[in-house]
């Protein structure tokens, strides 16, 4: 018993207070400022290194959805136009809305329809769907609920079974071999219900979008109800996305 | 001589191995077997050209790869299975049959490795069934209960007691090989970054070596020890998340949440060094992308130093409660004998006591300088596979804090030449799980022709299988959780 108290005592106030206001490492790869900096001449330098084909030229523009944050663009652009902030918050409810461009310094936050912040404003149980997730997105999910993190505080939680939950969360590029899985998990979870899709792998196929293994057309069938950019996305970015969405304090 | 030896990331020209025929290739392969070599590969030498196989087999002892070719000169392609005698082979035949279409005659027990339905043509796999009084089949999966990736298991029960369990994955095949063979440098590196998302740093050790390998790239010396500070961090951070892993499915809230505090801690700390708390972005061809300043170096001491301290309590605290000990001990054993003849790795195959680890077998980049001791234990259960990740991540602690002491000066990244043509390369890592391969193949104008990856759990999963018998039913999460195993990193 005494051990128990001293394990709790050593456990000390680990909690993040504000999950708005975490300060993130230095060099953590976040919001992507795009600045004034004019392009050289016939520069087609972050367009053509990007993995993900996530950049557009004229104007400079960076699609989230597709982003994996990787350090290449920032490092290789001579007018040093891109600079991945601090920034953590990041989430949409249109897929269009992840395109950044010059001038922003946030996505305005969208916030769901009132009847869904009526029903799970205060308590949102989720069903987690890897659809062939690499378990980068996975971990960092399970991380939102841990002592640090503690989505739960916000009555946020992660289910055991589609039939307890008000929606689902997909991670993976949605391999074929879970194409029919994660259709069938989504017609157990009962109506009212929403799609969270987390991650750049799920948002757009990520690193995965050339793969022959994927099939994707569960996205065509059914609206998604909000976007979390990341690879993986951090556990703050998840759960201030749901918090913004759901216009929670 | 029929076989030839290379050293872990040491390129090879295609045109010394000797492809022999089906006979000779056989009598070559078996002799290795036999004198204590494991199976590591087996796999055409080029992607699109399935008529010449190579059996890449590892020894532990000489730190020697032997590689074995065989032509099968346009005949039928198909081969005496090694697995009747040497078991540790069966799923390496299974996954060549599944890809390229190989029969290997009188093989055991064919098995659908990642795609469904392909060795078995249109009808669906049957699985290995038992009937009688009070039996009863369970089936787990894809989805499971908890955030995780998706895998089926299939249990034959006799009331709680397990007679037999199989494990089917492939559910998270993205393709992965084959991106990486089409894709371009900068692709590579995260494509080889997400084989398996907890295993960052180990598969992207295994890739850049391979194609530093190739090109006879080596990176400085401090960027070696930057890399393997990153590795160790990964092994850390990930050993504490297994060993919350087996407190929660005992029900141990308090001994599961310590050791998430302190691997939140252990995470940051690589997200210090190159902002992802994965290690993305820290590994580029030729070093790495992010120096370890004076600054950095002072908080990842001060923060390794919290950790060990907290983590020696936390371990007390767990390794010394009757009640979870009760759940650890006996539970899931794997006998050594077992371990061996499937061809156990990494902490699962250590806690058997079978004495391999990358590291110091077929060292690589920094391991080749610093001595890391090998940790087995001997009873091959639950508690085994548990306490034997608290002593690796001890050691894992010990040679960060000694390299943080003393970090030579140097270039964190060199320039990367262009790989050597026609050749091949083997690169064994040892990740966090275990032993991780990559055989690379380049053609006549040094692009890649072949690329094949062996993740640890590869060799695993069927660890899990042999753990389970006479077992109950409900300690099913417990193993599952102390071997701790790759989906993604099985089904590419």
């Amino acid at each position: 018993m005494i051990n128990s108290i001293k394990m709790r005592i050593l456990q000390g106030d680990p909690i993040v207070h504000d999950v708005r206001k975490n300060p993130m490492s230095p060099v953590y790869r976040g919001f992507p400022i795009i600045s004034d900096a004019k392009c050289a001449d016939n520069c087609t330098a972050c367009f053509d290194i990007c993995p993900v084909k996530a950049i557009s030229l004229d104007p400079v523009s960076i699609d989230l959805g597709k982003c994996v944050y990787c350090p290449e663009c920032e490092k290789i652009c001579p007018a040093e136009k891109i600079h991945f902030s601090q920034n953590y918050i990041m989430s949409a409810t249109e897929r269009g809305s992840l395109v950044i461009k010059n001038g922003m310094t946030e996505i305005k936050p969208e916030t769901a329809s009132e009847k869904i912040r009526k029903y799970f404003g205060k308590s949102l149980k989720l069903r987690q769907v890897s659809a062939g997730g690499c378990s980068g997105c996975e971990l960092e999910l399970n991380a939102a609920g841990n002592i640090n993190f503690d989505m739960g505080r916000f009555g946020i939680e992660f289910t055991a079974s589609p039939r307890h939950s008000d929606g689902i969360v997909i991670t993976g590029p949605i391999t074929k071999n879970m194409a029919k899985a994660t259709e069938i998990c989504l017609e157990a979870v009962p109506n009212p219900k929403i799609i969270i899709l987390n991650g750049a792998c799920a948002i757009s196929g990520g690193i995965f979008q050339n793969s022959t293994e994927i099939d994707r057309s569960f996205l065509e069938k059914h609206k998604i109800d909000l976007y979390v950019p990341g690879c993986p996305p951090h556990p703050l970015t998840f759960v201030t996305a749901l918090l913004n969405w759901l216009d929670r304090k | 001589m029929t076989s030839i030896n290379v050293h872990n990331n040491e390129p090879v020209s295609l045109s010394s191995i000797k492809f022999l025929d089906k006979v000779t290739f056989s009598q070559s392969v078996k002799a290795d077997l036999a004198s204590g070599k494991r199976m590591i590969g087996l796999l055409p030498a080029r992607k699109n050209d399935p008529s010449k196989i190579i059996a890449v087999l590892a020894d532990p002892s000489s730190s020697l790869i032997s590689i074995a070719g065989c032509d099968f000169k346009n005949g039928p392609l198909e081969f005496e299975s090694f697995a009747n005698e040497y078991p540790h082979t069966n799923f390496f035949e299974c996954e060549l049959s599944e890809d390229y279409g190989f029969i290997p005659l009188n093989h055991p027990w064919m098995r659908p490795v990642r795609k469904q339905n392909v060795i078995f043509g249109k009808t669906t796999y049957e699985f290995y069934r038992i009937t009688g009084e009070e039996i009863h089949e369970v089936a787990v999966g894809p989805i499971h209960a908890g955030v995780i990736e998706p895998g089926h298991f299939r249990f034959q029960c006799h009331g709680e007691l397990v007679y037999n369990l199989e494990i089917n994955l492939g559910y998270q095949h993205r393709n992965i090989e084959d991106l990486i063979i089409k894709s371009n440098s900068v692709q590579r590196l995260i494509l080889a970054e997400s084989i398996a998302g907890d295993t960052v740093m180990g598969n992207i050790s295994a890739h850049c070596n391979a194609m530093e390998g190739l090109s006879g790239t080596v990176p400085d010396k401090r960027a070696q020890i930057i890399r393997f500070i990153g590795e160790e961090i990964e092994r850390i951070a990930m050993h504490i998340g297994s060993l919350s892993g087996i407190a929660t499915d005992v029900g141990f809230s308090l001994a599961a949440n310590s050791y998430g505090r302190i691997r939140t801690i252990m995470i940051n700390s690589l997200a210090l060094i190159c902002g992802s708390r994965f290690g993305r972005g820290l590994f580029t061809y030729g070093g790495v992308r992010f120096d370890i300043t004076d600054n950095i170096i002072k908080t990842l001491k001060d923060n390794l130093k919290f950790v060990a301290d907290d983590i020696l309590k936390i371990n007390k605290y767990m390794f010394s409660s009757v009640g979870a000990l009760s759940r650890f001990e006996t539970t899931g054993k794997v006998s050594s004998e077992d371990a061996e003849t499937v061809g156990l790795v990494g902490v699962a195959g250590r806690s058997c006591g079978i004495r391999k680890d990358t590291r110091v077998d077929f060292p690589y980049g920094a391991y080749k300088f610093i001595p890391v001791s090998i940790m087995t234990m001997s009873s091959g259960d639950v508690y085994a596979r548990a306490f034997i990740r608290s002593l690796e991540i001890n050691e894992s602690f010990r040679h960060i804090l000694e390299q943080l002491e003393k970090l030579p000066q140097g270039e964190i990244s060199s320039t990367m030449k262009d790989p050597a043509p026609d050749s091949l390369i083997i690169s064994i890592t040892e990740g966090f799980r275990g032993e991780i391969v990559h055989i690379a193949c380049t053609d006549s104008s040094g692009g890649l022709v072949q690329y094949k990856i062996k993740d640890p759990s590869f060799n695993n999963w069927y660890g899990l299988s042999i753990a389970l018998r006479n077992t109950a039913i409900s300690d099913f999460p417990l193993c599952n959780k102390s071997f701790d195993l790759s989906y993604a990193g099985h089904d590419l």
